[in-house]
């Protein structure tokens, strides 16, 4: 139970909180100036502190450091009072638990940050234990170089404590890591501290620097989160501190943790500047859908086709001239790194037209491989009568070669030199010469029929939508039941559906997982509070569709937590709620 | 929830656990000793209340220290010393007393005035040391100024003193308080000791003409830099009243020990020898003589500094608990003092150790 801690946004496993202090401090934040040590029970025995609305009071406590033997952690572990003013309570991985606070502290912070799986386990293990709208705190650890990390991961409160020991110690911070003071011969930092010659420049200015920088990447970390883009913050820090690269790959490559705080959509742009990219789960997430979700409705060929810059590929300006081609004759499907495999259908789905990626038109092996296999799983699966490769020499080629391999399939290339050149466009006519166009109809049915899927699970489609009409122009669709009823609007943004309450009534009632949000005897009207919650599913994410029913509503939104979130929290937004109704 | 109930502390789990986990550890270790050699023997100088003295220190190899066998202190690694099969007969302790008058004879003119007597448990304990032995030993040193024999205050007793009072020594029982506070020793040391168990043992010994002296522990595990300083300067004034001498031990990591997987994990660093100077100079106006002489002083497993002052630093304090003259840290000086003062300040126990 938190009173005074709220997390208002998330970005992934990072959050943008809010300590409602007499003065209300935003986190990830340094919290030197709000934490008020009641002191340690190994040198004392203490009485319950007072507290006071303008602190968070750290309750009387054993901290357990990094190495204690569980039978110690066990015997001495602390109880903590129920007290009505702000609190913290310090923990260790196994202790982690409820207990009543709204700030918790890690006492392993110095065992783990600086060993990556020790520490992606270490807040993993502490996470699933305390409620997950509390505010996590890590003392003694942060440095300019890894509080992106730490706050990715999700921490949010730290304090200046490692940046003004390693100010003492000559050690002059960066987010880009550090110098020793004797080896700098100018001071590359516009900061007060910095605003004198370096022969001036000692350790005590060292302190100040090291914490001002701190504080600057702090404000840095915050305003990404706003934006939703601290992942890439993060890919470009990591480059410069080994344990942070670590860290990031090891979060990445054991996703449990990541994948339950991972949004469905995010509104910005996912940039793709390194290969560590093709491991986040918006990517694999998105390939794992397509692998077990997508089913191909057009019998047609298959014309594979390079991505464009422009998205959705189908208005960029090569993509058109395709389009004149083909004549609806094959189906489109577009390679890219590092999304991968993009059906026509798909290609307004999350994170299809959201990423932007530096083009040179050089393919690193990993890519090949990781897109290659997936293509090949793809051709393998579906069954086309003909694949026609209209792909560039080179990386795109390469990955073409690789997915045939895989396959066993033949595959017609019709690209000489350039995809968009007049012999290239020949050759593809020439290719399709012959093949029937696909109606209007189909092509909007199986459209609708392909992000139902993707989005509400294998064969979701058949039995949320048995039988419907298809108005309003691409991508802006409306899905209606056979009564003309609305059932779901295509979002053009993110190319996922938005259901209306007769669409969640299908959903309700059809033969499918529901992602349901129960609520207590109320009415809610636009926003669904945590604190009404009495149960969600565990596979609700960020984004996600779900259904708010209890005994007085009925209604369907979209999810603002995770679905333990929901069930744990005490204070936010859960649902941002779109249609309900009195019952 | 797991919310453990709060009277932990009080039924004695805490002790369990210690002794459960250091048993695990302990049964790590393997090494066995000759029941006929000393542990080690070396000449020094030390600090008494007679001035300074040449002394000749023994510990002798015995049975081991009972507690240690039930599990024992968190930093005590003196068990992996002790000889297979529990106990050393007499014989073979008046073998490694012979060794021991051999080195001195080697290594010395004149007799040491100072005789300091130490096993790996407790002297005076008679599963260790059987009256026989013990009072060979007192006649072996009757020509002798001083003896310090160092035990548990359990097994402190007025005849088994007396053995060496008889002989006309000045006669010194040592006692590892730890610290003054019970919670502290209790809780992060894992010794059964009382604080009054030491202040009735020093009372047995002030009853028969021998005096007290009081081995004091700095930087226990679990404790802050801060702390651990604060524990220390409390548990001089404590132990004043009843002990001429405090010996102040900083932990050091021994094998095969609480502390030594502590740190191993990066949960345990020894004290900062700052930490000593400062205990050393705020009690100076103690109604007892403080000493201090680090084991492994400026070794990653001992109590250090940054690196570049230890040795200086250590000298002082050396030259301190010889002369007793507090100006000796005024001539000590580095860069890492603010490190350590940062630490004193900002050092808890939820991000210990901050190094």
């Amino acid at each position: 139970m938190t009173e005074f801690f709220e997390v208002v946004e998330r970005d992934g496993p990072a959050r943008r909180g809010e300590l409602r202090l007499d003065q209300c401090l935003i986190t990830p934040a340094v919290a030197d100036d709000v934490l008020v040590d009641a002191g340690d029970l190994w040198s004392a025995d203490r009485d319950v502190p007072e507290g006071d609305s303008d602190e968070v009071t750290i309750l009387p406590h054993r901290g357990f450091p990094p190495g204690t033997a569980d039978e110690v952690v066990d015997a001495f572990a602390p109880s903590y009072p129920d007290v009505s003013y702000p609190s913290a309570a310090v923990i260790d991985p196994r202790t982690a638990d409820d207990h009543g606070a709204d700030v918790y502290i890690l006492s392993t912070a110095q065992g783990v940050v600086g060993h990556a799986s020790a520490f992606r386990e270490a807040i993993k293990r502490v996470r699933a234990g305390i409620p997950d709208d509390t505010g996590l705190c890590l003392s003694g650890v942060a440095t300019p170089a890894n509080v992106a990390l730490l706050a990715w991961a999700g921490v949010d409160l730290v304090d200046a404590t490692r940046a003004k020991i390693a100010g003492s110690r000559g050690q002059y911070l960066t987010p880009s890591g550090s110098y020793g003071l004797d080896d700098l011969t100018e001071l590359p930092c516009p900061c007060p501290a910095c605003a004198r010659s370096v022969d001036e420049f000692d350790r005590a200015a060292c302190i100040d620097h090291n914490v001002a920088t701190l504080r600057a990447e702090l404000a840095t970390v915050r305003q990404r989160i706003r934006d939703g883009r601290l992942r890439e913050l993060l890919g470009g820090r990591c480059r410069h501190t080994a344990w942070v690269a670590a860290a990031l790959r090891e979060s990445e490559a054991h996703p449990g943790y990541l994948e339950e705080r991972t949004p469905v959509f995010r509104r910005s742009d996912i940039l793709a500047s390194s290969d560590d990219v093709l491991n986040r789960v918006e990517i694999t997430r998105y390939a794992d859908r397509l692998a077990e979700r997508y089913e191909c409705r057009f019998r047609r060929p298959a014309v594979l086709l390079p991505c464009s810059a422009r998205k959705p590929y189908s208005e960029s300006q090569s993509h058109r001239q395709f389009r004149d081609v083909i004549q609806y004759r094959a189906h489109r499907v577009a390679i890219s790194s590092p999304i991968g495999v993009v059906p026509q259908e798909l290609e307004c789905t999350y994170p299809a037209q959201h990423y932007d990626t530096p083009v040179t038109g050089r393919w690193s092996p990993n890519e090949v491989t990781l897109i290659g296999e997936q293509l090949g799983a793809f051709l393998a699966t579906h069954d086309y009568p003909r694949i026609i490769a209209h792909m560039p020499p080179g990386g795109y080629r390469e990955v073409v070669e690789h997915a045939v391999g895989v396959a066993d399939v033949d595959v017609t290339y019709t690209v000489e030199d350039h995809p968009t050149v007049e012999a290239s466009l020949s050759n593809l006519a020439a290719a399709l010469d012959g093949e029937l166009a696909y109606s209007r109809y189909d092509r909007r049915q199986h459209t609708i029929r392909a992000i139902a899927d993707y989005q509400f699970g294998p064969g979701a489609a058949a039995a949320l939508f048995p039988s419907f009409d298809v108005e309003a122009p691409y991508p802006k669709h409306r899905v209606l039941g056979p009564d003309g009823a609305h059932l779901a609007t295509m979002v053009p943004e993110y190319g996922l559906l938005a259901l209306t309450l007769a669409g969640a009534r299908q959903w309700v009632a059809a033969d499918l997982e529901v992602r349901r949000v129960t609520i207590d005897d109320f009415v809610p009207h636009g926003d669904v509070l945590a604190p009404g919650i009495l149960d969600a599913s565990a596979d609700i994410r960020v984004g996600d569709e779900v259904v708010v029913e209890g005994p007085s509503a009925f209604g369907i939104g979209r999810a603002c937590m995770h679905g333990r979130a929901m069930v744990e929290s005490t204070r936010g937004v859960a649902v941002d709620l779109r249609h309900s109704e009195e019952l | 929830m797991s919310q453990p109930s709060p009277d932990v502390y009080e039924q004695g789990r805490g002790m369990d656990a210690h002794n459960q986990v250091m048993r695990g550890i302990r049964a790590q270790a393997e090494a066995a000793y000759d029941p006929h050699e000393p542990t080690r023997v070396w000449i020094d100088e030390d600090r008494t209340p007679d001035g300074l003295q040449e002394s000749l220190t023994i510990i002798l190899n015995t049975g081991g220290c009972r507690w240690a066998r039930a599990g024992g202190c968190t930093m005590c690694g003196y068990v992996a010393e002790t000889v297979d099969g529990g106990s050393v007969p007499h014989p073979a302790l008046l073998d490694q007393l012979g060794v021991a008058l051999e080195h001195e004879r080697e290594h010395t003119d004149e007799p040491c005035p100072l005789i300091k007597i130490y096993t790996s448990g407790s002297f005076l304990d008679e599963r260790e040391i059987g009256a026989e032995t013990r009072r060979a030993i007192a006649e072996t040193f009757a020509d002798r100024e001083r003896i310090v024999v160092e035990s548990l205050p359990d097994f402190v007793a007025p005849e088994k003193l007396e053995d060496f009072v008889v002989e006309g020594l000045s006669t010194d029982v040592a006692i590892g308080l730890e610290t003054a506070s019970d919670r502290i020793r209790q809780d992060c040391v894992n010794k059964y000791v009382t604080f009054a168990d030491f202040e009735e043992a020093a009372a047995i010994a002030r009853d028969v003409g021998a005096g007290t002296k009081a081995y004091l522990l700095l930087k226990p595990p679990f404790l802050t830099e801060a702390a651990a300083v604060t524990d220390m300067i409390e548990s001089i004034h404590e132990c004043g009243t009843h002990a001429h001498t405090v010996s102040m031990n900083p932990t050091n990591v021994q094998r095969y020990t609480m502390v030594d997987e502590l740190y191993f994990r990066g949960g345990y660093r020894p004290p900062w020898l700052w930490s000593i100077c400062e205990v050393l100079e705020s009690t100076t106006g103690a109604d007892t003589i403080v000493v201090s002489d680090p084991v492994g002083a400026g070794e990653d497993r001992g109590a250090h500094n940054c690196g570049e002052c230890d040795e200086q630093v250590a000298m002082a304090i050396k030259d301190f608990s010889l002369r007793g003259e507090p100006s000796v840290f005024e001539e000590v000086e580095c860069a890492c003092k603010r490190t350590w003062e940062l630490v004193m300040e900002h050092e808890t126990s939820y991000n210990l150790p901050l190094e």
